[in-house]
This record gives structure tokens, C-alpha cells and sequence, in this order.
């Protein structure tokens, strides 16, 4: 008897290999310079880099052969993306390809799929994702976001309105996936709908939120009255839950902050032997227990994985690899402003726009604090950490 | 001791008063986003308000504030962000040039700081690798310095550097930053405050002397922990801030039908930020006393007091981050400009790793105490 298990491992052994020499040999000098100092990378430079992981046919590796992919496992798509981490390779933007294109196949009409799909995979359309709202962060359910269905001659649609917040590069969108009300006074869960709102209709307004690293990650999108084609309902009205709950499933299990903390870990080791501070023995206990808590994760991670393969999961492994992942992620960014000591708050966000050095330190100095900074999110965005405890304690332990 | 309560409770109902008036969030944000990263209007109120001639003597007009007087401005500094160089100045400045500088020169110089028309900044820090050592032959400076806070605004700096012509001594020296020599880059620290490095090139010093011969060691070991524990009691006014804020958010904030607040979770987590404050302010108070004590036997306090409220800040700063959620990592809220001086100060005379090191080697053991 084969073990699928055993496949995947060596499948993923390949995959590995195949990353590096892409990493190596076909990512642009540019891109890799700007990604490993943690420079600000625009949305020219993010459509680049998705393009040349869709020439490998690993934007959507984890989708299913017959729209395109590669029917990676997900200890696959899990290494993968450790994998490019690692290597301090860009973001691989999300909304699209992992987010909102997995619930299309899954839920989507023959058109939607035929109509999307091939711009999702090729980075054609830009995609946000429209969720959380003012009142509704943690508690989807309590959402507000209105959609109300229209009659009319040339077709019937839904008038939407209402307010999204801390969407991630709206401002480049092109399409936004949201979660919506289509129904009053029921049930939460089956009052709300999954729409695609085309950002270019009227009444759509993109607000930048700035972020104490001073760049552009975030925006409030407010739709007033805007039209939207009953056509780009994704699943029946009213079930949008379940799309939403697919979708967060595949947002939570994440390999990038793996690769994330080992990346940064890595470099924090180099730093500290740039810069030995008063007491080299206590410096490495610090990174040594950071070291080991990166171990536990690992392990942890890929047995989740693994775990959730078998079938024999329990079900919160997701938030066990972002609850240790971001916050060890977090620890180490600590370590790493601490051991970069006036470099760490010499801070120039204009010239990590301009991809110039920093006033002070290492050429990711500047990088390193914007990471830092902007990372306190991670424990916040994608399901807090708050949340996340709450599903294990529910969950597994059933308090 | 005896600490003067009078002086600091008139200094903090002034800065209370003050700030409260003038340096509302809105209004700091002006000038956070002047390109000058400061207020000169600001900084000639504290000249009237006698802030800037906090450490004069009185026979010279001034407070001769005592480390809880400092305290109390320093705490309304940290409750408001105050943007001017109070610390670098008033504070660090005039403090060196009291026990470094001549008689002349503390009679040419320290009216100018009382009067606002003198800002001094501290050029210690060198970069890595010992490439840019500061040294004097001939009365000429060469070297480098990095993250000088308020280097980019200062009138004069006071700049450390080996004395050649007096068998490699370090020693203080006043310098012009418009002197022929000096090349001035200028930056801000995360928090928005201006920072410089410096780098000079046979640059005109003029040697501050003291009349009594001291070492420039000694009086900028002295002047180090006075600002330390300045730099506490500005971490107390950020920190009593945040958790206050943090509790007001935990009960307004409303998810799953109810406010946060009310999940235990979250309330136990607010109380040990609670005490994270408490424990700040008793260090703190503890270093002010200690201040007051000769040089020598204060540095398990003092840098005692650092190494804790270093982290017990960040970890103050982090959860009031935290349970904000997403509004915490915006410019709109005050949480992260909190977050950021906190971070910056983490940094400043000293880092954390340093102080606990003065720490451990100060401290009796615990064979000894028993």
C-alpha cells in the first residue's frame, strides 16, 4: 500500500528544489532586493511577481487540474509557500488566487467560473477582499453591508450599502469579494450573501487608513447605491457563510509565516553578530529560545498538516499555526529592532518608498521597523489571536 | 532626602495646564506633520513657563528642579508626546554644560537655554566598528556621530570625543552645526522626532572646561541616568495613557453582542497591564530617590528601573495595540504614536540589554542579601 503521505513528501522535496532554482535563476534582481529589505513593493511589482509564479504554474498549484492547477495537497501548498517565505520572497497576494478563485470553483456558476478563473490565475483583475466593517471585526455575523434586490428591464441586480474597513491594497482593486445582507431579521448566518463588486461601479469610494509604518496597506470602501449584477452572486443567497467559512479555512493554514519567522529569525542571528550588544551569552539564549520555539511550530505545523491530510485532525490546527506563527513572528521582529539598536527607530518611510538606504544601520534596517510595525497586525488581522483561542477552547477542549 | 514636592507639583499642574491647552492630538499632529518636527511657538511658551530653565540653578533664575520635579514635567512630555527637545536640552544639555562647561562659559550659555534661543543636543553615539571615533588635535574635530535626537534642530551640539591634545581623555566640545566641516544628515526617529548623524571634518571645537577638572566620563555617566530616569517617568505618563484608553475601548467596543470587556480573557489581561503602570511608577520613583544619592551607588536602581520598564512598557504597548485591534496600527488613533515613542525611548541613553547588564553587575547576590 502507497502511502499518499509518502508521495507528497517527495512531491514536496521537488518542489522545494524547483523554488530555489527559481529563486535563484528566474526572480528579477529588483524584486528580490526589494522583497528581502522589506522595501515597499507597488502594485506593478505585485502583478510581476504573481505573473512569474503563474509562468510556473504555482499561483494555483492547490487549485484543481481541471481549472489549471496543479491539485497540489496541502502539505504542498503548505511548503510551498514556507518555502518562498524562506527565501524572503515577496508576498503571494492572497485575494485572488487563495482566496475568492477556491470559492468560484467551489460555489460559482459555469459563466462565473469561465468568466474569472483564467483572469484570477493570470493576476488579469486585482481582487480585495470586503469583510470586515466598522462594527463587525472578529463578528462577521454582525455585519451591516446591505444588498438589496432590484427588478428591472435590463436585468435584475442588487443595490449595495454600506461600509467595509481595513481592506487590504483597495486601492489597486479592480474587484472586490464582499460579504453582504440580502435578508432582514433572519439568522445571521443566513441572512448574508457572497458578492463580487466590480470596484470601477459608481458609488464605490476607496479611503486610505494610514498605518504607523506609513504605507498604504489599508483602506474603508463605502458603497453608496451601487449596482451589482444578480450574476455576480457567488452560491445561493443567504449562503454566504459558507463560502465565507470555506474561504477563512484556507486563509488560516498558511505556510508563509513559517517561512516568515524563519526568514526573519535568520537574519536576526546575522545582526546579532554584526552588532554583539553588552552580553553575547544572553543575546544567544534570546535568539536560542526564539530558535526553539521556531522548532516547536515547525514540527507542530507540518504534523497539522499532515494531520489534517490523514483526516485525523481535531480541527484547530489552523489556529494553532497562527497563534505560535505570528506571535513568535512578532517576537523575533522584537529581537531584531533590539539588536539593531539606533537603527532600529531611524525610520524613513519615504526612502523604503524610493528603495533608498535607511538613515542609520543595514540596508533592510529601515525594512526590518516597517515589518515590525506593520506586523503587530498579524495577531489582529486573518482572525485575532483572541478569536482563534476562543475556537480551541470551543472547538477542541469544548469549554 | 528630601525631594522639593512644591516645585513638581507647580510643574505639573503648568504642564498639565498647558498641554492640555496646546497640545491636544490634532494640534500635535501639526506639528508632527511641520517639516521642522517641532514647535518653535511650543518651545518659546516652555521658555516663558520657566520648563527650560528647569535644571538652573536658582541664583541664575531658575527651578534647580530635583528628579520628582523633572518627573512631573517628564510624565505630561509622555501623557501629550511633546515633540521639543525638553529631554535633549533642557535636560541632557543643560546638564552637561552645569558640570562641564567653565564659569564663563555656563555664564555665556545658560541664559541661552533659559531663554529658549539655545537648543543643545548630545552627540554621543558612534557608528559600529570604531570607523568614525571622534577625536580633537589642535582644537580640530573628526569623526562621526549617529542618532543624535534633535541633532537636526540643534543650535549647538555638546559632541564627545578623545582629546589628542591631551592624551586621548574623552571630553566634551561644543560645536556649531553650521561650522565649516560638519556634514548634517537629518531624519526623524519612528515617533516623528528629529534625529541626526554627524559627521566631521576638522571641524572648530570648543573644549568645555571644567573648573573643577572632572571627567567628562563621570559627568555624562551622571547626566545618563538622569535622563533614564526622566525617560521613566515619560514612560509612565505613555503607559497610565494607554491603559486608560484601553480600558475605555474595552467597554465601548461592542462584538458578539456585548462589549469586549466583558470577557474575562480580556479583563485579566487590562489588570496586568494595570500593574505593569504601578510597577513603573513605584521604579521610577524609586530611581528619583536614588538620583539624589551620590554617583556610584545608584546604578542597580537607576538602570534596574530601565531594564524593566523598557519591557514592561513594550508589553503595555503591545496589548493596547492589541485589543484595539486594527484601529491600533493607525495614524488617526494615539495608541501607535504611543506605541512608537516607546519604542524609540526603548532605544535612547542606552538600551535595554545595556542597562540590564549595569543591572547585574550592580546587584548584590543573592548569597549577599541573605
Amino acid at each position: 500500500m502507497t502511502d499518499p503521505l509518502h508521495e507528497a513528501r517527495q512531491r514536496v522535496e521537488k518542489l522545494k528544489a524547483a523554488v530555489r532554482h527559481f529563486y535563484d535563476d528566474v526572480l528579477p534582481e529588483d524584486l528580490k532586493r526589494k522583497s528581502v529589505r522589506h522595501q515597499v513593493l507597488d502594485k506593478a511589482d505585485y502583478v510581476r511577481w504573481m505573473r512569474l509564479l503563474n509562468d510556473q504554474g504555482w499561483a494555483i498549484g492547490h487549485w484543481p487540474k481541471e481549472y489549471g492547477g496543479q491539485a497540489w495537497s496541502l502539505l504542498e501548498r503548505f511548503a510551498f509557500e514556507d518555502q518562498l517565505a524562506r527565501l524572503g520572497c515577496p508576498w503571494v497576494i492572497p485575494f485572488g488566487v487563495k482566496y475568492v478563485g477556491p470559492v468560484i470553483y467551489a460555489f460559482g456558476t459555469d459563466a462565473q467560473k469561465a468568466r474569472f478563473l483564467p483572469r484570477i490565475a493570470a493576476t488579469e483583475d486585482f481582487w480585495a477582499q470586503g469583510y470586515s466593517e466598522p462594527g463587525a471585526g472578529s463578528d462577521l455575523a454582525a455585519l451591516r453591508t446591505e444588498a438589496i434586490r432590484v427588478h428591472a428591464t435590463e436585468g435584475d441586480h442588487y443595490v449595495v450599502n454600506g461600509q467595509k474597513v481595513w481592506t487590504t491594497y483597495a486601492q489597486w482593486a479592480d474587484w472586490m469579494f464582499c460579504l453582504v445582507k440580502t435578508a432582514r431579521g433572519t439568522q445571521a448566518q443566513k441572512s448574508i450573501s457572497f458578492l463580487l463588486i466590480d470596484m470601477k461601479s459608481p458609488g464605490v469610494t476607496v479611503k486610505p487608513i494610514p498605518t504607523m509604518d506609513g504605507y498604504h496597506h489599508v483602506n474603508e470602501v463605502w458603497l453608496e447605491d451601487v449596482r451589482v449584477p444578480v450574476e455576480n452572486l457567488v452560491g445561493g443567497e443567504g449562503e454566504g457563510w459558507t463560502s465565507a467559512k470555506y474561504l477563512l479555512k484556507n486563509e488560516r493554514t498558511a505556510g508563509a509565516i513559517v517561512g516568515m519567522a524563519w526568514h526573519a529569525l535568520a537574519r536576526l542571528k546575522a545582526l546579532a553578530a554584526e552588532s554583539p550588544g553588552p552580553s553575547r551569552e544572553r543575546t544567544a539564549v534570546r535568539i536560542g529560545e526564539l530558535e526553539l520555539r521556531f522548532l516547536a511550530l515547525e514540527e507542530a505545523s507540518y504534523q497539522a498538516v499532515e494531520a489534517m491530510m490523514r483526516g485525523t485532525d481535531h480541527g484547530a490546527e489552523a489556529s494553532l499555526i497562527k497563534l505560535r506563527g505570528t506571535e513568535l513572528y512578532q517576537h523575533i521582529a522584537e529581537a531584531a529592532i533590539d539588536a539593531l539598536g539606533l537603527a532600529g527607530i531611524a525610520f524613513d518611510a519615504a526612502a523604503l518608498h524610493a528603495a533608498a538606504p535607511p538613515p542609520l544601520g543595514p540596508l533592510d534596517a529601515g525594512g526590518i521597523i516597517k515589518d515590525h510595525l506593520y506586523n503587530r497586525a498579524a495577531t489582529i488581522f486573518g482572525g485575532a489571536s483572541e478569536i482563534q483561542r476562543n475556537i480551541v477552547a470551543k472547538g477542541v477542549l469544548g469549554l | 532626602m528630601n525631594m522639593d514636592l512644591e516645585t513638581a507639583q507647580m510643574l505639573r499642574d503648568s504642564a498639565q495646564r498647558y498641554a492640555d491647552d496646546h497640545y491636544g492630538f490634532l494640534q500635535r499632529h501639526a506639528v508632527l506633520n511641520d517639516a521642522a518636527g517641532y514647535s518653535a511657538r511650543a518651545w518659546r511658551d516652555y521658555a516663558e513657563l520657566g520648563w527650560l530653565a528647569l535644571r538652573l540653578p536658582e541664583a541664575d533664575g531658575g527651578l534647580d528642579a530635583d528628579p520628582l520635579a523633572v518627573g512631573a514635567l517628564m510624565e505630561v512630555v509622555g501623557r501629550r508626546l511633546l515633540m521639543e527637545p525638553i529631554l535633549a536640552s533642557a535636560i541632557v544639555g543643560t546638564g552637561l554644560l552645569r558640570l562641564q562647561g567653565s564659569a564663563a562659559q555656563q555664564q555665556e550659555w545658560l541664559p541661552r537655554l533659559a531663554d529658549g534661543s539655545l537648543k543643545l543636543a548630545f552627540a554621543d553615539a558612534e557608528p559600529l566598528g570604531g570607523a568614525g571615533r571622534c577625536e580633537v588635535r589642535d582644537g580640530r574635530l573628526s569623526g562621526a556621530k549617529i542618532g543624535v535626537l534633535h541633532g537636526d534642530l540643534a543650535d549647538r551640539l555638546i559632541v564627545s570625543a578623545a582629546d589628542a591634545d591631551r592624551g586621548g581623555a574623552k571630553t566634551l566640545y561644543l560645536v556649531a552645526p553650521s561650522s565649516a566641516g560638519v556634514a548634517t544628515t537629518r531624519y526623524r526617529f519612528v515617533d516623528g522626532r528629529g534625529a541626526a548623524n554627524l559627521r566631521f571634518a576638522g571641524v572648530r571645537a570648543e573644549r568645555l572646561e571644567p573648573a573643577d577638572g572632572a571627567p567628562a566620563d563621570a559627568a555624562i555617566a551622571d547626566v545618563t541616568e538622569q535622563a533614564t530616569v526622566a525617560q521613566c517617568a515619560e514612560a509612565l505618563g505613555i503607559v497610565r495613557v494607554l491603559v486608560t484608553t484601553t480600558g475605555e475601548y474595552l467597554k465601548i467596543r461592542k462584538q458578539f453582542g456585548r462589549a469586549i470587556g466583558t470577557n474575562q480573557a480580556l479583563q485579566h489581561r487590562a489588570v496586568d497591564m494595570f500593574l505593569l503602570q504601578e510597577e513603573i511608577a513605584a521604579l521610577m520613583l524609586a530611581a528619583q530617590r536614588a538620583l539624589t544619592q551620590p554617583a556610584g551607588t545608584r546604578a542597580r536602581i537607576v538602570s534596574g528601573a530601565k531594564a524593566y520598564v523598557a519591557n514592561a512598557a513594550r508589553h503595555v504597548a503591545n496589548e493596547a495595540v492589541q485589543m484595539h485591534g486594527g484601529l491600533g496600527l493607525t495614524e488617526e488613533l494615539d495608541v501607535s504614536h504611543y506605541f512608537r515613542r516607546l519604542m524609540v525611548n526603548a532605544a535612547l541613553f542606552g538600551s535595554r540589554d545595556e542597562h540590564f547588564s549595569r543591572f547585574l553587575a550592580a546587584a548584590p547576590t543573592v548569597t549577599e542579601t541573605h
